[in-house]
């Protein structure tokens, strides 16, 4: 069986951006993109960018954020009630 | 702008147990959480340890199949042992031992149950008790007035005052920031965990795993990962220290569910993967800086899970219990500083938390260097330990010759073993048993005994007859 994990995580979507890059602190180190378990971090032309879509499949687990030690990544959870649910957590 | 005595940041098992302590304390309390309802956040284990049930004896009877469905407890666990090639070299089953002394400890190890049940039942004692729970409301800031903390901002602006804040905020906590107690956790103080929910119908657990509560797949391929059973379903998940990842964590997750006997246990077990959740975990040798003018932080924002396997329920909930009495008696006495605040410190060393933390580092240092260490350590240990284990099984020679094979090949570890002996198991055994023992287990000494007991071991042996 292999795993496919679309479909295995439930989000309410709400609106406004809770992780952002400061992409001058950046040091192209590429951390976030490893740690990030749904693959939402990646680099184009050199420069590390988080998914568009990144609100639909956050996991809020912030291991981008804390793995930077470039301080480069903004992290808050996003609003009160809205984001992942983990209903067998 | 609402007033309290007590504000509690995080309503997960550490902010409830402060805030049904603070109110039973006659504090008037306020706690927030950011999902709609408490546990919908979290992920864990999750296994609960009979240590709960010893020290909250009154609370844990409450909780009971009725209240939380997914519930279940089991005396059993088991160990798997993989080799490099992903083969399961092995198992070995336990059950409590004769030297268990806490009576219930005897029958159960741990109980196991979701978060999206245990958290708000246990967030129920805390409303019970008079506290005020906030849902759906995320905490931005720390309110200050002339640079002293006083209360909380939430995501609207609306403002909440008094006088000390209770960081329950855990692993990403705001209150730890904007206190200036810490910005970030180093990179080897904090560990991320992925985690498959698998469902599995409620009679096929029975008849297959029996009263196994849990399982730790030992690994050369993956870092341990633990596997615990539910009323009707599974966790499989495993972490390290951010800093030790050299893949996705999800690829080392998928290598315990491609593993072939783990395809065969969800085919029998009739499993479906439910969910896939990610979680950081802070694993410390020590926690620090834990208060400040004004603020204390408890559980994982305070670092306090256990450091040899980074248990953190228990500890959320006694040091949230902890800190609530010392914030009551603060309040009382009018004496909110740092250093009043300080006998928050004082007391939970006091407690079994406290005790576990005295071989702190001794404990993290194994972990890390062993079941976490898949490429450098358990490729070894897992074919050393599986030689002693399952060695003897091999009817192609003579019983003696076979003992002897196996005692030259656990020999040919020792230039690996060793080390790892007199770095990580001597400090540990002398941490745990205290001095004396230090100067028996002078590293040294036994380097250079250990081997020539090994050479003692005869090549080739005599034949009785030739004795006669
Ligand atoms: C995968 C995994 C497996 C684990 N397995 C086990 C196990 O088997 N047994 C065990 O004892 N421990 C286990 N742990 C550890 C355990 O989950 C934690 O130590 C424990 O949850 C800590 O409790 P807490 O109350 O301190 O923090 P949390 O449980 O993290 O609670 C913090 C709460 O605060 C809320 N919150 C955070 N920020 C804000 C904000 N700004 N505003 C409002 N609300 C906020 C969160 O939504 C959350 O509900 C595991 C951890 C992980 C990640
Ligand atoms: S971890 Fe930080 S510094 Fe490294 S690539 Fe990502 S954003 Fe840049
Ligand atoms: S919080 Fe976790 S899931 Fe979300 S982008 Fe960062 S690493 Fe990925």
């Amino acid at each position: 069986m292999k795993i496919e994990i679309d479909g295995l995580t439930k989000h309410i979507l709400g609106t406004g951006d809770f992780i952002s890059i400061d992409i001058s602190k950046c040091n192209n180190c590429g951390s976030c993109i490893l740690v990030c378990l749904v693959n939402l971090w990646g680099r184009k032309d050199n420069r590390i960018y988080i998914s568009e879509d990144y609100k639909e499949k956050c996991l809020e687990c912030a291991a981008c954020y804390q793995v930077c030690d470039a301080g480069a990544i903004s992290f808050q959870y996003p609003a009160g009630g809205t984001g992942v649910i983990y209903e067998k957590g | 702008m609402k007033t309290y005595d007590l504000i509690i940041v995080g309503a997960g098992p550490g902010g409830s147990m402060a805030a049904k302590t603070a109110a039973e304390n006659g504090l008037k309390t306020i706690f927030f959480e950011r999902g709609r309802k408490p546990g919908e956040k979290n992920s864990s284990g999750c296994g609960l340890g009979p240590r709960m049930w010893k020290q909250f004896p009154s609370m844990m009877k409450d909780l009971t199949p009725e209240k939380c469905p997914s519930l279940r407890a089991g005396a059993a666990a088991r160990n798997y042992f993989i080799n490099e090639e992903g083969i399961v070299v092995g198992y070995v089953m336990t059950r409590p031992t004769e030297s268990v002394s806490y009576e219930p400890a005897k029958s159960w190890i741990t109980m196991n149950c979701y978060r999206s049940e245990f958290d708000p039942w246990i967030a129920e004692f805390a409303t019970y008790a008079g506290a005020e729970l906030k849902n759906s409301t995320l905490i931005v800031n720390l309110l200050k007035k002339d640079g002293n903390i006083c209360g909380v901002v939430d995501e609207h602006g609306e403002k909440y005052k008094a006088p000390i804040v209770i960081g329950a905020d855990g692993a990403v906590s705001m209150v730890a920031k904007q206190s200036g107690l810490r910005t970030r956790w180093a990179q080897d103080q904090i560990t991320v965990t992925p985690q498959y929910d698998f469902f599995a119908p409620p009679n096929k657990i029975d008849d297959i795993m029996g009263d196994e509560a849990l399982a730790v797949w030992w690994s050369a391929i993956f870092p341990a990962s633990y596997q615990v059973f539910f009323h009707d379903g599974f966790h499989q998940g495993l972490g390290n220290w951010l800093n030790k990842w050299d893949k996705n964590p999800l690829f080392y997750l998928n290598r315990v569910i491609n593993l072939k006997y783990y395809q065969r246990l969800l085919k029998i077990l009739d499993a479906k993967p439910r969910e896939l959740q990610s979680h950081l975990l802070p694993w410390l040798k020590y926690p620090y800086n834990t208060h400040t003018d004004g603020v204390i932080l408890i559980g994982d924002a305070g670092g306090f899970p256990c450091p040899l396997e980074a248990e953190g329920i228990y500890p959320a909930m006694v040091t949230g219990k902890i800190a609530a009495e010392v914030a009551a008696e603060a309040i009382t006495s009018e004496d909110i500083s740092k250093s009043a605040l300080s006998k928050f410190d004082e007391m939970w060393k006091k407690t079994s938390v406290g005790e576990e933390f005295e071989a702190g580092e001794e404990l993290y240092n194994i972990w890390k260097a062993l079941p976490f260490s898949p490429k450098e350590t358990m490729s070894w240990f897992v074919p050393m330990f599986m030689e002693v284990m399952g060695g003897i099984y091999d009817w192609s020679q003579p019983h003696a010759k076979r003992v002897r094979q196996i005692a030259a090949h656990v020999k040919s570890y020792m230039p690996k073993a060793l080390p790892f002996i007199m770095k990580y198991v001597f400090p540990l055994v002398a941490k745990i048993f205290e001095n004396d023992l230090d100067k028996i287990m002078d590293p040294q000494k036994l380097m250079s005994v250990i081997p020539k007991i090994m050479d003692l071991l005869p090549k080739k042996k005599k034949q009785r007859r030739e004795k006669l």
